[in-house]
């Protein structure tokens, strides 16, 4: 049994280059994601009404969430956390209807672990200058400074195994707690009418799916928030 | 056979059994050894459900917005559990070590080191309970700040479980792309 993702299929270049569930989960949330703001963002009003009324609701608390988290002077960061979050919120939460979350996969969290790196310390030293960037790797004194980098190194391994770990734990447990109720149905002569499996799971998946899925995003939108404004401070 | 040294005779006894039942034997305790990272939620929610009962018996009024706190804190303390669980089902019904290539001796004490790196989890257990005792309690004096303490209480606990994680990824590393084989 093996709970890794599938290669859907392979393109014939540079030696057959093989596309993941994962890569074709994210086009497809990407394309739906964009198609709806295409969607909703059309005709706004200054008196907001139906769909406007809810958008906007999510614009302000996200806004409100990065001026709390990283100060009012970084509020431009605001669209790529809101992205950050909805994406992935989505991308968790997308086992509910049967289909693989991408973010069971340690390519993509690396990779979005990878940006927030990149970002921070990119910001930092604009923010703060290559001299003050690097002083700062050397504080408070400068023997700390092997410690201090293995600990940015550090950062964006747990950022990204973090939500990895959660997703895939789920995806394990939820995968095996569907076989196991399959065998409880076929024990009583039930597999054509797989009672068990219809009802039990929603617990499993208001736990794994909505309510890990949720906060595990959140954390990782805050935990990347956190980072670029402590660098920039 | 017999050198007088207890371990070497202890290994090649080890050795003269067949190739998977020696990794089946490890993953069986590595799988027990897993579920030891428990005691870390048990005590750490432990905390967080006698704060919510403090809380709830100063402050009446904010019975629902300290249970909820408690619950959502004690959630997330469950994650080393969880993760623990994670691993012990997967040397218990997926064992990715039988089809491995190697010594089984070699692969049956991964399964057991994938197992007992777990135990890590206790301290993570521990750390996010007490965060989570500290926020109920926190909710049940100042309940209009209950956004911005759940907000810091969730951040400091995804903290807290850093090393629970590097555990999961040194059994990870055991169980799926052994280097010592």
């Amino acid at each position: 049994m093996d709970f890794g993702s599938r290669i859907l299929f392979e393109i014939p270049i540079f030696g057959g280059m093989p596309f993941t569930e994962t890569i074709v989960i994210t086009w497809i949330i990407g394309a739906v994601l964009v198609g709806l703001s295409v969607i909703f963002v059309r005709n706004f009003e200054s008196v907001p009404k139906g769909a406007q009324n809810v958008i906007e609701l999510i614009v302000e608390a996200i806004n409100d969430l990065v001026a709390q988290t990283m100060g009012k002077d970084k509020m431009g960061f605001a669209p790529y956390m809101g992205s950050l979050f909805i994406f992935l919120t989505v991308a968790n939460i997308v086992g509910l209807i049967g289909i693989r979350p991408p973010t069971a996969d340690l390519n993509m969290t690396f990779a979005l672990a990878a940006l927030t790196f990149v970002m921070t310390h990119y910001f930092g030293a604009k923010r703060k200058g290559i001299g003050g960037y690097l002083k700062s790797l050397a504080e408070p004194i400068p023997v700390m400074l092997p410690m201090n980098i293995v600990g940015e190194l550090a950062n964006p391994v747990s950022l990204s195994f973090r939500l990895f770990g959660n997703i895939v734990g789920g995806v394990v447990i939820m995968t095996l707690a569907y076989q196991g109720l399959s065998a409880v149905s076929g024990m009583i002569g039930l597999e054509a009418l797989p009672i068990f499996q219809a009802g039990i799971p929603i617990f499993l998946h208001a736990y794994f799916d909505i309510f890990a899925g949720v906060l595990q995003s959140f954390i990782f939108v805050m935990l990347t928030m956190v980072f670029i404004g402590m660098a920039m401070d | 056979m017999e050198s007088g040294n207890f371990i070497i005779d202890f290994l090649e006894w080890l050795a003269s059994f067949e190739r998977n039942a020696l990794i089946l034997a490890g993953s069986a305790i590595g799988a027990g050894f897993a579920m030891i990272a428990g005691i870390g939620p048990g005590i750490g929610q432990g905390l967080a459900a006698g704060k919510g009962a403090e809380a709830v018996s100063y402050n009446q009024k904010n019975a629902k917005k300290s249970t909820l706190v408690m619950l959502l804190g004690s959630a997330v303390a469950e994650t080393s559990g969880i993760l623990a669980l994670v691993v012990a089902l997967i040397l218990l019904f997926m064992n990715p070590l039988i089809g491995v290539e190697g010594t089984g001796i070699v692969l049956a004490a991964s399964a057991i080191g994938a197992g007992l790196s777990m135990i890590a989890g206790i301290g993570a257990g521990i750390g996010q309970g007490y965060a989570a005792s500290k926020g109920t309690e926190a909710v049940g004096k100042r309940p209009k700040l209950q956004p911005a303490i759940v907000r810091t209480m969730f951040l400091g606990q995804a903290v807290a479980q850093t090393t629970g994680i590097y555990a999961l990824i040194v059994a990870l590393v055991l169980m799926f792309i052994n280097p010592f084989v």
